[in-house]
C-alpha cells in the first residue's frame, strides 16, 4: 500500500475560503431541513461497523451521531432516497449557480481541486498498468470532472450514474459492460446509504478494477480539533464524515484491497485559523494555539507531518476489486 | 511441488517463510550442514547430516549458501532437477557465474533465476513506470547509494572473507545497485573505479565508487559502502522532465528508513515556482512483496515451462561482467588513517 504527500501549498481563499463558504453553508443547511420535513430515517446503526451511534453534537438543528470504533461521523437523519437524491440535485445545482462561492473561484478550482485529481487518477493508473480502461463516473449532476475526464483521452468511454440511483439500486446502466476503474469523488460524503453505494460499484467494477476514493475524514487535523464547530461539517456536502479507519473498513467489507491510502490535504491548519479568526475566542488547546500563532515554516512543516502520518482530513485512496491480477 | 533449500542462514530463512505459504509448494526439505536435526528440527524438513538429496522427488532448487558453494550447488542442481533460484550474487567471480552459465547452457528446458529482488521494491517499480511518457522523460544520469554499517562481527562474517565471499561490499550489496542501473538503463561499460578498505581491513573493499555509462553515454554513479554508518539505499534519477529520488527500503529491520519515491518535475522561471525549486510529491510505500513476488514468478516459471520474468542469467551476467571489471581494473586502496 502506498500514500502520498505533496510538496504543493495551496490558500483556503482558492479551494473554498470560509467567509464565502458561510452563506453555500447556510443554503445547504436550510434545504436539509426541508427535505426532512416530511418524515425523517432515523440513522441507528454504523454503516462501517453496524454497532451502534451515540450522539456527537448539534448543527443548527441537525444532529450528528458517532461510531465509537471507529470515530466516524453521521448525519442523525436522513430522508426517503428520493428526498435525498432531490436535495443533493438541489445542492448541486446552486454550487455552480453564481450565487454559490465556487461560481466566482471556479477557474481556481479547477486548477487547484480538479485538475490534481485527474492528475492523481492518471499516474495511479500508469503505476497500476491499467491502459485506456471504462470509467464509471460517479456523481450527482452537474458533474465538476465529467468534462475533464472525458476529454482526458484516459478513458475508452465514461459513464456518468447518479450516485443516489446507484446506492438506491435504481440507476439505469447503458449496458451491462462492467467497468475497469470507477470514481466516486467525495460521493460517500453526501449519499445516505454510503455502505450501499460502495456495494453497487463493485459490482459494476470487473475482477481487479480499481476504485478511487476522495473525501473529508473526521480523524483529520481540523475535523478532529474543532469537531461539530467546523463549519465545513454540515449537510448533506458532509451527510457522512468518515474517519479515515472507518471509511477503509467500509471498503474492505466490500472486498476491496486497498492500494493506495493518503491524506495530502493542504488546508488543515489553515482551516482551523480562520476558524479562530472569525472567533478568536474558540476554545482550543494551548498547545494548538501556539502552534496556530507560530511561523509559517513550522504551519508548513507540521501541514507535512499530517500528509506524512495520514492525519490530515482530505483523504485518497485506490482500491482493487478482488479477483483480478495484482501489478 | 517439492522444494529443496540449501543453506538456512538469513536467506533459507527468508525463502522457507516464503515457500511455506505458496499454494504450490506442499513439501521443503532444508540442507544445512551446519544445523543438527536434533537442535533445529524445522518440523522435519531438515535433511538429516549424511542423508542423501532426493533429487528423484525435487521440483525445484534454492541455493542461499556462502558464495565460495554456490556456483558448484547450482550447476549440480541445474543438471539434477533443472529449476533453480540462486542468491546472489551468482558465485565468487567470473568464473564462478561461467561455471553456472555453461551447466544452464547444458541443461535444456531448465529454469534459472537470479535474487535481484529490489526491481520488485515498490519504489522502484513506480519510478520505472514514471520514466519516458510516464511523465519525467528520458534519463539523463543515474546516481546511486548503497551502504551499511558493517556491526560488531563485520570481520569474522564470511561476506567478507576474500577466500569465501570472493569480493566486498559491491560483491555483496553494490550488485543490486547494478542491477537496478540496468534495469533503467541497458546495458552498461566501467568507465572508472575507485576501491578502498580504510575501515575494516578484511581485504576486500569497504568503498566502492564505481562511474558507469550506458550505450546511449547515460552517465551512472554508484557508491556502494559497509561503512555507511547510517543505512542507506538511495537512487537518484535525472530525467528530461523531472527527477526522482527513491530511498529507503522495506527491509525486516527497517534500519533503511520508510521506502519511498520523491516525483519532482521540471518547472523552469516562466512557471509557476522559483525555479530551482519545483513542486515534489512523495509518495510513502508500507508494503514489501518482492520476496513473495520473485519467488512467485520463478515457481510460476518452472509450472509454465517459459523463461522468468526477471532476475534472468543475462541479468545476472550483466552486474557480473561489471564487478569482473571493477576487480581487474582497480586495486584496493587501504589508506592510512590519522
Amino acid at each position: 500500500m502506498r500514500s502520498i504527500q505533496t510538496g504543493m501549498s495551496l490558500p483556503l481563499a482558492s479551494v473554498k475560503p470560509l467567509d464565502g463558504l458561510m452563506r453555500y453553508r447556510a443554503y445547504c443547511l436550510e434545504q436539509t431541513r426541508f427535505a426532512l420535513r416530511d418524515g425523517i430515517r432515523q440513522r441507528e446503526r454504523s454503516p462501517v461497523t453496524g454497532g451502534p451511534l451515540v450522539p456527537f453534537g448539534e448543527i443548527e438543528g441537525l444532529s450528528y451521531v458517532r461510531c465509537p470504533e471507529s470515530g466516524s461521523l453521521f448525519l442523525a437523519s436522513v430522508a426517503d432516497p428520493q428526498t435525498w437524491r432531490e436535495l443533493l440535485s438541489s445542492v448541486s445545482m446552486y454550487r455552480h449557480s453564481p450565487e454559490a462561492f465556487h461560481f466566482g473561484i471556479a477557474d481556481l478550482r479547477q486548477e487547484t481541486v480538479y485538475t490534481p485529481k485527474l492528475g492523481w487518477i492518471e499516474e495511479t493508473l500508469r503505476l497500476q498498468g491499467v491502459r485506456r480502461p471504462r470509467l464509471l463516473e460517479v456523481v450527482t449532476l452537474p458533474s465538476d470532472m465529467g468534462s475533464l475526464l472525458r476529454a482526458s483521452g484516459l478513458f475508452t468511454d465514461v459513464v456518468t450514474v447518479e450516485e443516489m440511483l446507484l446506492a438506491s439500486g435504481r440507476a439505469p446502466m447503458p449496458d451491462e459492460e462492467p467497468v475497469q476503474t470507477a470514481v466516486l469523488l467525495e460521493s460517500l460524503d453526501r449519499v445516505d446509504d454510503p455502505a450501499a453505494l460502495v456495494q453497487a460499484v463493485v459490482d459494476r467494477l470487473s475482477p481487479g478494477g480499481l476504485l478511487f476514493v476522495t473525501g473529508l475524514v473526521a480523524s483529520g487535523f481540523d475535523l478532529a480539533t474543532l469537531g461539530i464547530r467546523n463549519r465545513y461539517l454540515y449537510p448533506p456536502d458532509r451527510t457522512n464524515c468518515f474517519s479515515l479507519r472507518g471509511l477503509t473498513a467500509l471498503l474492505a467489507a466490500s472486498r476491496l484491497s486497498l492500494l493506495e491510502v493518503s491524506t495530502p490535504g493542504m488546508l488543515d491548519v489553515q482551516i482551523v485559523q480562520a476558524h479562530l479568526e472569525q472567533d478568536p475566542r474558540l476554545g482550543v488547546s494551548p498547545f494548538e494555539r501556539q502552534l496556530l500563532e507560530s511561523e509559517e515554516d513550522t504551519h508548513r512543516a507540521f501541514q507535512t507531518f499530517l500528509q506524512q502520518q495520514r492525519l490530515s482530513s482530505f483523504t485518497r485512496i485506490v482500491a482493487r476489486k478482488e479477483g483480478g491480477a495484482s501489478a | 511441488m517439492h522444494v529443496v533449500i540449501f543453506g538456512y542462514g538469513y536467506m533459507g530463512k527468508i525463502r522457507h517463510q516464503v515457500l511455506r505459504r505458496h499454494a504450490d509448494v506442499q513439501r521443503v526439505t532444508i540442507v544445512d550442514p551446519k544445523l543438527s536435526a536434533d537442535t533445529t528440527p524445522l518440523d522435519g524438513a531438515l535433511l538429516p547430516e549424511g542423508a542423501r538429496v532426493p533429487w528423484e522427488s525435487i521440483d525445484a532448487a534454492f541455493i542461499c549458501t556462502p558464495n565460495n558453494v554456490t556456483a558448484q550447488l547450482c550447476a549440480d542442481a541445474l543438471r539434477r532437477c533443472r529449476h533453480v533460484f540462486c542468491e546472489k550474487p551468482p558465485g565468487r567471480n567470473w568464473d564462478d557465474f561461467t561455471r553456472i552459465a555453461q551447466a544452464a547452457e547444458e541443461v535444456p528446458e531448465h529454469t534459472l533465476v537470479f535474487g535481484f529482488n529490489h526491481r520488485l521494491h515498490p519504489a522502484i517499480e513506480a519510478a520505472k513506470a514514471m520514466i519516458g511518457k510516464g511523465g519525467v522523460g528520458d534519463v539523463l544520469y543515474l546516481k546511486g547509494t548503497y551502504g551499511k554499517s558493517g556491526g560488531a562481527r563485520y570481520r569474522q562474517s564470511w561476506r567478507n572473507d576474500p577466500h569465501v565471499a570472493g569480493g566486498g561490499i559491491l560483491l555483496d550489496q553494490g550488485i543490486h545497485m547494478l542491477d537496478l542501473f540496468h534495469l533503467f538503463l541497458g546495458p552498461l561499460q566501467l568507465v572508472e573505479t575507485v576501491l578502498a578498505d580504510g575501515f575494516w581491513n578484511c581485504g576486500v573493499e569497504d568503498n566502492a565508487f564505481v562511474l558507469l555509462r550506458s550505450h546511449q553515454g547515460v552517465p551512472a554513479f554508484l557508491h556502494s559502502s559497509a561503512t555507511l554508518w547510517k543505512h542507506t539505499f538511495r537512487i537518484e534519477i535525472g530525467c528530461s522532465d523531472g527527477y526522482l529520488v527513491a530511498t529507503g527500503l522495506l527491509s525486516q529491520t527497517g534500519s533503511y528508513g520508510r521506502e519511498q519515491l520523491v516525483i519532482g518535475k521540471r518547472q523552469f522561471e516562466d512557471e509557476a515556482m522559483a525555479l530551482g525549486n519545483p513542486r515534489e510529491e512523495i509518495i510513502h510505500f508500507d508494503r514489501d512483496e518482492s520476496w513473495d513476488r520473485e519467488v512467485t514468478e520463478f515457481l510460476a516459471a518452472v509450472k509454465e515451462r517459459r523463461p522468468a520474468r526477471h532476475g534472468t542469467l543475462e541479468d545476472a551476467r550483466r552486474v557480473m561482467a561489471i564487478i569482473r571489471d571493477v576487480y581487474a581494473t582497480a586495486s584496493i586502496a587501504s589508506p592510512e588513517r590519522r
